[in-house]
């Protein structure tokens, strides 16, 4: 195993060698760094191409400026790093750490969602291969794939950012608009039910009814200005969704699991008005305690229901307890959203299409969380949808690959539930082949939102990458690349020691 | 027993709600809404969209000078005069005064008001001008980089000849009197001192303490302790100096807002609140200004937004108030096609020209000209600009735009009026039956270059000129300038606006920009004359009869002039159009919130 390790970190190694020095003298040679000056008539031309040439030691041969780059570089291994400096005379070590705080804050909810998103739909779509909704999975998937980014990004930004603030002015559904959404859920809960074309339609049906309604009970109570759950529909939900993890985690049979659930839903109930003093000084610190908390007493809660299978519904209840204690922060969010709303800094456009931030906004935990959200919001939806073809046709085919083997046979035939059969033999083996990807996906994710970085102008790694070419100036180049590289490469080693610790039948050499 | 475990659970319930209100924000939830209600009703704010981000306190060096980091000096700080969007100089008399006081030696006295201080209560003062003097003049320098030997110390990006040809400077001994005498008369001397739009941007009792000095007039009298630099017999470097250069050239640099506030010190009518790396940056009213016009707004918002299309959109969804996109006729209609928002349209100092080479096949100056005649001007114009811009004309003035008063003057009588029509007949009859062969070099990677040298190529055959297209890629066509190798070459090219510095770099003999190998000795002589003439109706008066010279040797035709546009949101007023650099901001004082 250690040599193992030694092995590839030293592969690793020359290929990060040899692929810096191809891409350091492709960029010196991809063009002229000089050429702003050349047809310049500014007096002093001759003297500023002077300056350049001396910045970007021009006169010395882009293969052998390359090992003197190399030199500072190489003093990262002992902690005296020196990639150089951009034309602006910034270190790239801080453009780099600059730039990196913001290519994370626009890819990490994006890649968890999508990645959440996109195996949860693989799941589904392997257990009902062939299926309405297997078919309009795939379409959908591929279509967003195959979109270009920029194209999507435009066009959230004109309809999720504009269109929606405008709406937003006045949020009025008028009742056949509320018809037109209520029938397209309708149809997709048709699809999504399944099983015999009388359940589509009660379940299209009921569907339909619900959301139009919802819809116009939201535009009659202004629900869009000044929304928020309350108690009753935390209430409402927490048991449904105690029900739907209950058969999820544990099946329905195992009735202590149910109570348990059932038991954190009330106990979240009743928290909900006592924790609001509280909730109104929160801090991003007491959010994770509070977490903490609430994951722990939903496991407590388990616990004392205790049972044959103790575990279960340990799960259960903290899974539910976590969920609905989210259903609670959503709350306090949205009552916080007419103050953001009003903000003088917002002036009723909530929904932004630039930068991570609104400028100068000073606010409370709730204000800024919003803030964040509704910065961060379109480039998300944007990253997910194109990302998520590949989450989702890999786990379903993962998925129906494991649902054919022997051992599944093996567990059919010898009672074990459905439930046990997906949740436990089937889904656990066809998430291996996803970590590997996921953990290479990471590696490309940091350098690889660069269109949408320039769409959502963030200034990230990709953007110092393009700036970095278009001024033919290797160090960010070499930054970002270097950056990128070495994640790539620990990402990939990574991915292969988990493969080996997921299936016992791996082993590394 | 029982008692034991609920007071067990009392505790420790009660040691976590401690924890948890530890960790609590001071004070209650519900004030956040009414402190930002308060602050738009005093002037407001607005939110101005800059293409780059910032990234230094000085903009004065070769490295600092991009356009945002110009425009928050500019915004940030005051000086003597300030150009307006018809290019003239603006004297601002509540800074201070100046004034030639003697021809020759030319001679200029700048006169500090009092009260003019920097925004941490420190006088603004003389030393400060001789700062900004020493720093652009590089008069200490003594660097020959091709001998490796001598010390550059202030690095600046303007052109240092003009302020290096002095004497060093006098200041009086209250600090409040800078004199500049001239030992070469120099025609620019009014834009001389103060970099950015004629700013004093750079504090000098700061620049010194960052070199171990007492204050600025340590500085000073340490500067004139030294001998001028002279780069063929290099002195070692002045330590301290070299100290305070250095700190000048890169001390300023930064992305986030500094801890030491002296690093960012203001003398104009706004201070920097807050910066967000590559995000945006705030500036606020200072309060102490009263040496010029009183801005209106309360504070202005400067966000970067590279992408045109996302600054069009972000206007639209209010999240910008001014925004200065690239021009192209798909921004301009989307622009057009908002509600609530003012488009305003003009020319760019920046215009594209064809030159002819004074040697080769076109040493001949009838083929010149009847290749001149040949170029469809108007139809250059209709088919790239006047999508953009309806009434777009062909630029007709080697040295002249249309935003400058003597434009229309000199268009007059330089001779420009023989090429508003395209002439084929004539040309035919110049070339007697020659067909020459011409080669035209331009960026074949710029749509706008290509259409124009199509056009051209199809007129001038018509002619009988045999067209070799010699269109280079997007990094090899500038290294061909003036390298030779074709005929003839359409590129583009920047009036400066302000000053005649610029017109004999591109049609003296000889020099840097002059790739055409342009020689006219009356033209020379003239211009000659024009760098050393102080009064600005004779400079003019020159420059007109340098514009005629050229027309009339078939130098070449300047095309037309780049597109510039600005919008912006009905919330704000008194945003004007700015062809030069300083864009939207050359008049920031008078934006104002509705």
């Amino acid at each position: 195993m250690v040599t193992y390790v030694v092995r590839r970190l030293i592969t690793a190694a020359l290929i990060l060698l040899g692929a810096s020095f191809l891409v350091y003298n492709l960029t010196a040679l991809s063009g002229d760094p000089l050429e702003e000056f050349r047809a310049s008539n500014l007096p002093n031309a001759a003297a500023l191409m002077q300056a350049r040439t001396q910045l970007l030691d021009l006169n010395t041969p882009a293969p052998i400026r390359y090992f003197k780059w190399l030199g500072g570089a190489a003093g990262c291994v002992v902690g005296q790093c020196d990639l150089g400096k951009t034309l602006a005379g910034q270190p790239v070590t801080q453009a780099l750490g600059q730039a990196l705080v913001q290519t994370l804050t626009l890819v990490t909810g994006a890649t968890i969602l999508a990645i959440l998103v996109g195996v949860a739909l693989g799941i589904v779509t392997a257990l009902r291969q062939y299926s309405a909704l297997d078919y309009g999975v795939t379409f959908m998937a591929f279509l967003f794939f195959s979109l270009p980014i920029f194209w999507i990004a435009v066009l959230l930004k004109e309809y999720g950012a504009i269109g929606f603030n405008n709406f937003l002015a006045h949020p009025d559904i008028p009742i056949p608009a509320a018809l037109g959404i209520g029938i397209i859920a309708g149809v997709i809960a048709g699809v999504v039910a399944g099983g015999a074309l009388r359940r589509k339609a009660i379940v299209g049906a009921i569907a339909f009814a619900f959301v139009t309604l919802v819809l116009v009970v939201a535009s009659l109570t202004q629900w869009f200005r000044y929304p928020g759950l309350g108690l009753g529909v935390i209430l409402i939900a927490g048991v449904g969704l105690a029900f739907g993890i209950t058969v999820l985690a544990a099946g329905l049979q195992n009735r202590r699991a149910l109570y348990a659930g059932l038991t954190t839903v009330v106990i979240g109930a009743a928290v909900y008005f006592p924790i609001q003093p509280l909730l109104d000084l929160a801090t991003p610190l007491m959010i994770v305690i509070l977490a903490v908390v609430t994951i722990a007493v939903g496991v407590a809660a388990g616990y004392f229901w205790g049972g044959y299978d103790r575990g279960q519904g340990m799960r259960v209840g903290g899974i539910t307890a976590f969920v609905v204690a989210a259903m609670i922060l959503l709350d306090r969010f949205m009552q916080s959203w007419p103050a953001y709303f009003d903000n003088g800094k917002i002036r009723g456009r909530p929904i932004a299409t630039i930068g991570a931030a609104t400028p100068n906004l000073q606010g409370d935990f709730w204000l800024s969380g919003i803030d964040a959200f509704t910065h961060l919001i379109l480039p998300t939806i944007a990253l997910v949808l194109i990302s998520l073809a590949s989450y989702t046709r890999y786990t379903r085919s993962s998925m129906l690959e494991v649902m054919n083997m022997d051992y599944i046979r093996t567990a059919r035939a010898k009672g074990v539930s459905e439930r046990s059969v997906v949740m436990r033999h089937a889904f656990r083996n066809a998430l291996i082949p996803i970590a590997t990807i996921v953990a290479l996906d990471i590696g490309a994710l940091i350098g690889g939102a660069v269109i949408t970085e320039t769409v959502f102008s963030v200034r990230g790694m990709g953007f110092m990458f393009l700036d970095g070419i278009s001024h033919v100036d290797p160090n960010p180049v070499m930054g970002v690349f270097v950056c990128v590289a070495i994640t790539a490469l620990f990402f990939n080693l990574v991915a292969d020691l988990i493969y080996s610790a997921l299936d016992p039948r791996v082993r590394v050499k | 027993m029982r008692f034991g475990r609920i007071s067990k659970v009392v505790g420790v319930a009660a040691a976590a709600v401690l924890a948890l209100s530890a960790c609590a924000t001071q004070g209650g939830g519900s004030s956040s809404s009414s402190s930002s209600a308060a602050a738009t009703k005093q002037g407001g704010s607005a939110t101005v969209v800059e293409v780059n981000a910032f990234n230094t306190f000085n903009s004065n060096t070769a490295d600092g000078n991009t356009d945002i980091n110009s425009k928050i000096s500019l915004a940030t700080h005051w000086g003597f005069y300030y150009v307006d969007n018809q290019l003239k100089v603006v004297h601002n008399e509540k800074f201070g005064h100046y004034e030639k006081t003697s021809d020759n030696p030319l001679t200029v006295k700048y006169t500090l008001n009092d009260g003019v201080k920097w925004s941490d209560g420190t006088p603004v003062t003389a030393y400060d001008i001789a700062l900004s003097w020493a720093a652009s003049s590089s008069y200490f320098d003594d660097q020959d980089s091709k001998a490796k030997t001598g010390t550059a110390y202030f690095s600046t990006a303007g052109d240092p000849t003009g302020l290096n040809n002095t004497k060093f400077p006098d200041v009086s001994s209250d600090g409040k009197t800078f004199t500049l005498t001239y030992t070469k008369p120099y025609a620019d001397w009014e834009t001389a001192i103060g970099s950015n739009n004629g700013t004093i941007d750079i504090p000098a009792h700061v620049v010194a303490k960052k070199a171990g000095l007492a204050d600025a007039k340590a500085l000073y009298d340490l500067m004139k302790g030294m001998k001028k630099g002279d780069p063929s017999s290099p002195q070692p470097a002045n330590e301290t100096l070299k100290k305070a250069a250095d700190f000048y050239n890169t001390g300023f640099d930064t992305k986030t807002l500094p801890t030491d506030t002296s690093l960012f010190l203001s003398n104009g009518p706004y201070v920097v609140k807050d910066m967000v790396a590559d995000q945006s940056m705030t500036l606020v009213r200072n309060k102490d200004f009263t040496w010029g016009p009183t801005p209106n707004l309360d504070q202005i918002v400067v966000r970067y937004i590279g992408s045109s299309p996302a600054q069009i959109q972000a206007l639209k969804n209010g999240e910008a108030d001014i925004i200065a996109p690239q021009a192209s006729s798909d921004t301009i209609q989307q622009l057009k096609a908002i509600q609530g928002v003012t488009v305003d349209q003009g020319h760019q100092l920046a215009y594209d020209h064809i030159d002819l080479n004074f040697y080769g096949v076109f040493a001949d100056k009838d083929v010149r000209t009847a290749f001149m005649l040949t170029v469809p001007r108007q139809d250059i114009v209709d088919k790239i600009i006047k999508q953009m811009d309806p009434n777009a004309k062909p630029l007709d003035s080697q040295i002249f735009v249309p935003d400058q008063a003597p434009y229309a003057d000199s268009v007059k009588n330089n001779g420009s009026a023989d090429y508003q029509q395209v002439n084929i007949d004539k040309a035919k009859q110049l070339l007697n039956g020659k067909t020459p062969e011409i080669r035209i070099m331009y960026n074949k990677d710029n749509p706008n270059r290509v259409d124009a040298y199509t056009l051209i190529a199809a007129n001038a055959t018509k002619a009988g000129f045999k067209i070799v297209d010699g269109g280079l890629g997007k990094s090899d066509w500038g290294k061909a300038l003036g390298k030779g190798g074709y005929d003839a070459t359409i590129f583009g090219w920047i009036n400066p606006g302000v000053g005649v510095q610029g017109v004999p770099q591109i049609f003296k003999t000889g020099n840097g920009s002059n790739f055409n190998k342009f020689s006219d000795p009356s033209a020379d002589q003239l211009m000659d004359q024009l760098i050393q003439t102080t009064d600005q109706s004779k400079q003019v008066d020159l420059e007109k009869q340098i514009d005629q010279k050229i027309w009339a040797s078939s130098y070449g035709l300047p095309l037309f002039q780049s597109v510039g546009v600005d919008a912006y949101s009905d919330r704000v007023t008194g945003v004007k159009y700015m062809p030069n650099n300083s864009g939207v901001w050359w008049n920031f004082w008078e934006w104002a919130a509705k």
